[in-house]
């Protein structure tokens, strides 16, 4: 009786844990309503899935309203998107499964884990599902993917975009969220390629430097580097919380009017740093836009208008695009990996036009 | 006069010693090392792990752990943070350390029901109310990053406040930030605690020996309720610190941080096995810490190879105590 007593006080402590938790609200954000307008002739009465890595977070948010903007242009095809509530690979499989149950006819995937959805890819093609993917240049069973931009043009865009920042020359470093994440590594490397061969007054000092995509290890490693580095000028870097790490450190030694810093990041997590100069310039893909090519290409293999040439791995000669799509009105073609150029480059001036 | 054999024995000794010939090591490889920016930089990095080793400290002394702690802190911020987005609280700071310091209560005094009344191990519980609270976080209250700047004027004024600021020479500023009077003001109210009152008896009696505390007349219940309790509610204001210094509440973050504090702990001479430890010893451990892992750039050291650095200097650290124990025993016998 009497531990009976104390587990039900147990209980009850835990059920109230949760009520409380459940009356705090959550706010919603709202997105501007533009489309890029049609561009084909779409006949066909067209499903479209669009599966994300995660529901509920604000970049996916903002993809599911390039979604809308499908569903806009062309009205004969239904285009949605779904995702699972964690970012959980199998879930995502899951999704994957109940979308071929009810019968897509094309499917856009943003793998979580690109090896844990090849076999649902896999029965998709077989049973004549279109798959395009995003986010994943080396996924098996797919008609396509496609990406915002080639990694080695990107980090040389950011070092362009430093370079100017520092008037091409002194010391600069880099962040990556680790030495191991890929994209990180070919961002930064394509760019100290790029100031050797450009810009010669440019010092790259120290090493790479990891972050493990934490802002605050971000901010004391910057701090180190300093003192290390009196004379450091600018920094580039790659995990979205680089910049807001390396920011607060800059700004913190009153030092926004010295040091040059760009990078990856959202303006929704470096606002307040891009306003207050410690932070010059960060970039970005538009997730509404890279959704929104995802299902073009989609509808474009269903309605059977996709270019000869592409199944070859070859662009036809007038180029391939879709010119209503900034960033991705010529793309170019890699086995069959489309790249677009879909940075977005956002400073003090413009960063308030985002919500994400 | 205590003999150098005597003075040897105390963990703090040893640990100041290595603290002092750590930092001449690195001033000799890098000279900026003693420069004010980076001292004041250091003292920084030693706020967040201090704050929390102060309730570690107390519940090692107790004989206890608790790894919950970090999961109070992002709860407590976090919540409290969504709070004044929503605006349901005011953005009022001493409102907001209130209610980060109730909630941390709260929280540890869940804790505190299953170890003290159903004495269950607090290593057990710890561990499950860890991934427990955090886990009704996400799921319940939220899981995007918010930034201080876009919700609180006053939490935006606190991660702005210095204590000092001081002329770079190479341009610039040094500042120590004012929480670093917070860790301070901390430490010496559990050093006040642990020291003179009965209350701080009871914490080393019972990490000692629990059957003769408990014979004695030490309320042990009591006792381990206010322990961990008053982790929840350090806890608690060391999370909403945390969202000043680092300007946002990310309801991921302060993930692991209980190993670095545990470890400063007990480098600073705190027993495992309860009963033993000091507020000195463990803020000298806390910045041996932080001093191994924040001097690495400074040192030259490429970034391959700084985890094989900081796993060495840990084996080292955590050896010292063990030679210094052999000591004791052959000076005992």
């Amino acid at each position: 009786m009497f531990l009976s007593r104390r587990v039900a006080l147990a209980l009850l402590a835990t059920a109230s844990l949760l009520l409380a938790s459940l009356s705090i609200a959550q706010e919603a954000t709202e997105a501007p309503a533009e489309t890029p307008g049609a561009i084909f002739e779409v006949e066909g009465q067209w499903k479209v899935a669009t599966v994300v890595k995660l529901t509920g977070i604000a970049w996916f948010d903002r993809m599911e309203t390039g979604i809308g903007w499908i569903s806009k242009d062309y009205p004969s095809v239904t285009a949605f998107q779904q995702g699972p509530a964690q970012a959980d690979a199998a879930q995502q499989v899951q999704v994957i499964e109940d979308l071929l149950a009810q019968g897509v006819d094309a499917l856009c995937v943003i793998p979580f884990q690109p090896e844990t959805v090849e076999p649902v890819l896999k029965r998709a093609r077989e049973n004549g599902v279109v798959v395009i993917t995003h986010e994943s240049s080396a996924q098996e069973n797919i008609d396509f993917d496609i990406e915002a931009f080639d990694n080695a043009a990107y980090g040389v865009h950011l070092m362009d975009a430093l370079a100017e920042r520092m008037n091409y020359e002194g010391e600069y470093t880099v962040f990556v969220g680790s030495l191991t994440s890929k994209t990180h590594n070919e961002w930064v490397d394509a760019a100290i390629a790029h100031q050797r061969e450009k810009y010669p007054k440019m010092t790259f000092v120290g090493d790479k430097n990891e972050s493990f995509d934490d802002p605050q290890k971000a901010y004391e490693r910057m701090q180190e580097l300093l003192i290390a580095f009196p004379n450091l000028r600018g920094v580039q870097g790659s995990a979205s919380t680089d910049v807001v790490g390396v920011g607060q450190a800059v700004e913190e030694a009153g030092l926004q009017d010295k040091i040059a810093v760009v990078g990856t990041s959202l303006p929704s997590i470096s606002r307040d740093l891009i306003k207050t100069g410690a932070i010059d310039m960060i970039s970005f893909w538009d997730p509404a836009l890279a959704g929104y090519a995802c299902n073009m290409l989609a509808i474009l293999q269903l309605e059977g208008l996709m270019p000869e040439e592409v199944f070859e791995g070859k662009l036809p000669e007038e180029g391939f695009g879709f010119e209503n799509l900034e960033g991705y009105e010529e793309m170019t073609l890699v086995d069959r990996v489309f790249f677009g150029a879909a940075w977005v480059d956002v400073t003090a001036e413009n960063v308030d036009e985002w919500d994400f | 006069m205590p003999s150098i054999r005597n003075l040897l024995m105390r963990q703090e000794v040893i640990i100041g010693l290595t603290i002092v010939a750590l930092s001449i090591f690195i001033g000799l490889v890098n000279p900026s090392f003693f420069s004010t920016a980076n001292v004041f930089r250091i003292l920084r990095a030693t706020i967040i792990v201090g704050m929390f080793a102060m309730g570690v400290l107390i519940v090692l002394i107790s004989g206890g752990i608790d790894v919950s702690f970090p999961a109070i802190a992002v709860f407590a911020m976090y919540v409290t943070v969504s709070l004044i987005r929503s605006g349901t609280l005011p953005d009022n700071l001493i409102l907001s350390y209130i209610l980060a310091a109730l909630i941390g209560l709260g929280l540890g005094l869940f804790n505190a029901i299953f170890i003290a009344w159903l004495r269950l191990p607090t290593l057990i519980v710890t561990l499950g109310t860890l991934s427990l609270f955090r886990g009704v976080l996400l799921f319940f209250v939220g899981s995007q990053r918010i930034r201080i700047a876009e919700v609180s004027p006053s939490l935006t004024e606190l991660s702005r406040a210095n204590l000092l600021t001081v002329e770079n020479p190479g341009g610039g500023v040094a500042n120590l930030h004012l929480a670093f009077a917070f860790l301070i003001v901390l430490a010496v109210i559990v050093w006040l605690l642990l020291r003179y009152t009965m209350l701080g008896r009871s914490i080393y009696a019972i990490g000692g020996d629990r059957e003769a505390a408990e014979r004695v007349g030490f309320n042990i219940r009591r006792t381990q309720f206010f322990i961990y309790a008053f982790v929840g509610l350090l806890a608690g204001i060391t999370g909403l610190t945390f969202s000043a210094l680092s300007r946002e509440a990310d309801p991921f973050s302060i993930v692991g941080i209980e190993l670095d504090v545990i470890a400063a702990v007990v480098l600073g001479g705190a027993s495992i096995t309860g009963g033993r430890g000091t507020v000195i010893g463990t803020l000298l451990g806390v910045l041996l810490i932080t001093l191994m892992s924040s001097s690495l750039v400074l040192l030259g050291i490429s970034s391959d190879w700084q985890r094989f650095v900081v796993g060495l200097l840990i084996i080292i650290g955590t050896t010292i105590p063990v030679l210094q124990a052999r000591l004791r025993r052959r000076v005992a016998a």
